[in-house]
């Protein structure tokens, strides 16, 4: 049983395939990534808030990079990406309004 | 199906679907991240309460440990990531030993895992022992968080692990080929995941100080 | 690929028990779904009598305290989690979804399957606290901590059935989502669909993505009880109002679960019975999705007497107010459909009638319960019992039983006695009003919720709404004993189309062929309502 069945709007793209070289830069970048937040971590304590805050961002590039590249979303359907951010609005704002009722009581 | 009169609707539930079973992946990874997400919120909400006794405890982590785990958990999203292009180009088994690295790099993330919940536990950290009683408020929840986010984490793990056993299994039973490779795409994606969630579980606990 | 003849239905075909529970037909999971469901439904209407023959009158007359807390308790598990969470979607979303989009199943059957046994199973786990355990849990379904980690009772139980009822409903909506995307015929594009499918595809993505916060979040209590020791306890720098949170982001959005799957329904029912396009077909079918959006933001709601922050009940207040208007678009769109239509008094239409009615006054009180102000007086009163139960049984319930009749001729192939189904749909209607108009009354009173006695002034309201409730028990039994009885003894034969519908499920034969159809379905021309241009139907 192929793949047959006919679509109005959502005929897919040809599979692109990601080279071993690709993936294999991706890897660095996240090390280096890695790197850069263990680092900024343990020596600039007494960057203190601010830490967290770096700790996050840097969390949140290595998470774009792996879903982007090794998770595809570069090369499928821009539906995936849409609902990826559809997702994480809604986190980041059942975040916000909570810390929101916390920070003021 | 079809019709003994032979009408043949164009569009089949029971047709294979590559895509179909691609999106049904990614739906059930946000289940995943909101299953998460959760205990982030738990998360924040408490650290932002009990400030100071979250930074104090974050000291009694290992950060070697920590950067070792994200390491081996990064190489092994690049290795199965390197598994859906070798089976994609037809290399079976490249593919195949791809996967077997991947499967490595969980059961190493899982001994190293081992190692700092035995010397926690060792320690008295675990919920519900009588040093973790008599530890400062905050304090607790932290540890308390710490096992309850990780253990889920680790399941997720061992899930994950069985999930690449079984691709390994009918990859080598040939049932999975250069034209039908969903099976490892969707393996891939949920290896992806785990990686993904450890790569804020580990800032959140280890580096906070 | 199995040959099947066109002589045969999905009734038909296969015999015998196993070829049921294992079937991976939508249209036999479907029924199966509403198997259970009325099973369920009816245990949890049996011991919504109980309780009101408790409140009859003043003191203590038939149940102990304890065993009141109890009921209410489980009567609340089972209509929510058992009954109205799948209620729509699982029955006839499962049963004409891919029918109305023109295809022969959803994207994954054998998941579909599996979400039903999830289903039977944490079915079993929630009933199984009536017999092991310690007897079911007295906390109120939502289970709120520190009394859901300190009670005797069997909570633990109860908790793990919730969550794995929460697995059920994550992967119906999950396979609805793909079906929607992957399934439509061609031609059928998005807003070319029928409006059931936008309220289903909304309906799915809340259940998608706000059930795993309640899986998580139960998962911390059942740790809670296990350890001794946990998340919320404030004795270590926890709190116990973040399980609220964390409850009602989930049980919020939940509510549209309910609600959005009926809005559906009734927006098939109206053109139908009027003979004429739905008015504001895109007004309605992005309200549905812009409820569901909304819909995640205002869970605070709940909590205004809890000790949240002022600016945290402020701005949950505001938010709250801002998903009225979605929902009075629909309503505004529905009274504009009749107007000027060719209007078919049927049972079905009754049931929707009703719906708009009874969804309004659920709707106005669901406003002064999200009013800062107001809400201060009537939390937890009685007021807010009418409240949910006008928006969730005469809301959802009635679509629901609308839905049924209108969709039995086509599920069966038979007719039921419209003359008896009117005469049931009005002893319903009155007493559902007779039963819930009065715990309005009692509420602003101040009459509390919860309680299985009550101070001598509220006698009065008390003893009508107990009236009503057996008012309502002859109805459902006259609509169930009409239903049933047409199943085994009708002779008629309703044919294709009774109704004269237009979307596809009608262009098929009563019951549907295995594969749904048996000719290519023909889609109107200007959208799924367009009776100007509606596709000849023969036999």
């Amino acid at each position: 049983m192929e793949n047959k069945n006919l679509h109005n709007t959502e005929n897919h793209k040809e599979h692109h395939i990601s080279s071993y070289k690709d993936h294999f830069s991706t890897l660095l970048a996240l090390l280096l990534l890695t790197v850069v937040t263990v680092v900024v971590s343990v020596f600039g304590a007494d960057l203190r808030s601010l830490s967290v805050a770096t700790a996050l961002l840097i969390a949140t590039v290595k998470v774009v990079v792996v879903a982007y590249y090794f998770m595809h979303l570069k090369y499928d359907m821009k539906l995936y990406t849409w609902l990826v951010v559809l997702v994480a609005v809604l986190f980041v704002a059942f975040t916000a309004l909570t810390s929101i009722e916390y920070f003021n009581r | 199906m079809e019709h003994a009169s032979g009408f043949v609707l164009p569009n089949s539930g029971h047709n294979r679907d590559a895509e179909a079973s691609k999106m049904g992946m990614w739906l059930f990874l946000f289940t995943e991240l909101l299953l998460f997400g959760g205990l982030f919120i738990v998360y924040m909400v408490y650290r932002m309460i009990n400030h100071e006794a979250f930074l104090l405890s974050s000291f009694e982590l290992d950060v070697t440990m920590g950067t070792i785990n994200t390491v081996v958990l990064l190489v092994s999203s690049m290795t199965i990531a390197m598994s859906i292009t070798a089976i994609q180009k037809g290399n079976i088994k490249l593919s195949v030993n791809l996967l077997y690295a991947t499967l490595a790099a969980a059961i190493i993330f899982m001994v190293i895992k081992y190692f700092e919940w035995s010397s926690k536990i060792h320690h008295g950290l675990f919920p519900g022992m009588d040093y973790y009683e008599s530890l400062p408020k905050g304090e607790g929840l932290f540890f308390y968080l710490y096992f309850f986010m990780t253990g889920l984490h680790a399941l997720h793990i061992i899930i994950g692990a069985v999930i690449i056993g079984v691709v390994i299994y009918r990859t080598k039973k040939g049932l999975v080929t250069s034209e039908k490779y969903t099976l490892t795409e969707n393996a891939g994606l949920y290896w992806h995941l785990v990686d993904l969630i450890w790569i804020y579980l580990f800032p959140l606990f280890y580096l906070i100080h | 690929m199995a040959t099947v003849s066109t002589d045969l239905n999905y009734l038909q075909g296969k015999k015998g028990l196993f070829s049921w529970i294992f079937s991976v037909d939508h249209k036999r999971i479907g029924l199966l779904y509403l198997y259970a469901l009325i099973t369920f439904f009816l245990v949890g209407v049996t011991l919504g009598i109980l309780m009101r023959l408790e409140l009859l009158n003043p003191g203590k007359d038939l149940l102990e305290a304890q065993t009141y807390n109890q009921i209410f308790t489980l009567h609340g598990v089972i209509m929510i989690f058992l009954f109205i969470i799948p209620s729509i979607p699982a029955v006839f979303g499962n049963f004409f979804l891919p029918i109305m989009l023109g295809t022969d199943d959803v994207s994954f059957p054998r998941l579909n399957l599996l979400s039903w046994w999830i289903y039977i199973i944490g079915a079993i786990m929630a009933l199984s606290t009536l017999i092991f355990g310690d007897g079911p849990a007295d906390t109120g379904w939502t289970f709120y901590a520190p009394y859901s980690v300190k009670t005797g009772t069997n909570v633990t139980m109860s908790v793990l059935a919730a969550f794995v009822l929460g697995f059920s409903s994550i992967l119906t909506g999950l396979n609805f989502i793909v079906t929607i995307h992957r399934l439509r015929t061609p031609g059928m594009t998005f807003l070319k669909m029928p409006l059931f499918a936008w309220a289903l595809y909304a309906t799915s993505w809340i259940q998608l993505l706000a059930t795993p916060i309640i899986g998580i979040t139960l998962m911390m209590i059942v740790a809670e009880r296990f350890f001794g020791v946990g998340l919320f306890d404030p004795s270590i720098g926890g709190d116990p109002i973040l399980y609220q949170h964390l409850f009602w982001i989930y049980s919020h959005p939940a509510v549209y679960i309910m609600a959005l799957p009926a809005f559906g329904i009734i927006s098939e029912l109206l053109p139908t019975f009027a003979r004429r396009t739905i008015f504001g077909y895109k007004a309605i079918a992005f309200s549905s999705l812009a409820i569901a959006f909304v819909g995640y933001f205002i869970w605070g709601h709940h909590m205004f007497t809890s000790g949240m922050s002022g600016t945290g009940r402020f701005i949950f207040s505001i938010l709250t107010f801002l998903v009225a208007i979605p929902t009075a678009i629909k309503v505004f769109n529905w009274v504009a459909t009749l107007y000027k239509g060719s209007i078919h008094v049927h049972t079905p239409l009754l049931y929707a009638l009703a719906f708009i009615f009874q969804f309004m006054i659920g709707g106005f009180t669901g406003l002064l319960l999200g009013a800062l102000a107001t809400d201060i007086h009537l939390h937890d009163t009685y007021f807010v019992v009418g409240h949910f139960h006008y928006v969730m049984f005469g809301g959802t319930g009635f679509a629901f039983f609308g839905a049924l009749h209108y969709w039995f001729p086509k599920i069966w192939g038979k007719m039921y006695n419209a003359k008896v189904a009117n005469t049931a749909f009005t002893l319903l209607f009155i007493g559902f009003n007779t039963l819930y108009f009065p715990m309005l009354i009692a509420g602003l009173m101040g009459m509390p919720r919860r309680y299985y006695d009550y101070l001598p002034e509220f006698h009065l309201p008390n003893m009508i709404s107990t009236f009503g409730s057996w008012i309502l028990a002859v109805g459902l039994i006259l609509m169930l004993g009409n239903l049933i009885y047409a199943y085994f003894k009708s002779k008629e034969k309703p044919g294709r189309n009774p109704w004269g519908g237009i979307t596809l499920e009608w262009q098929t034969q009563s019951p549907p062929p295995v594969q749904n159809f048996d000719r290519m379905p023909e889609l109107p021309k200007n959208g799924p309502y367009d009776f100007e241009h509606k596709p000849t139907i023969k036999e």
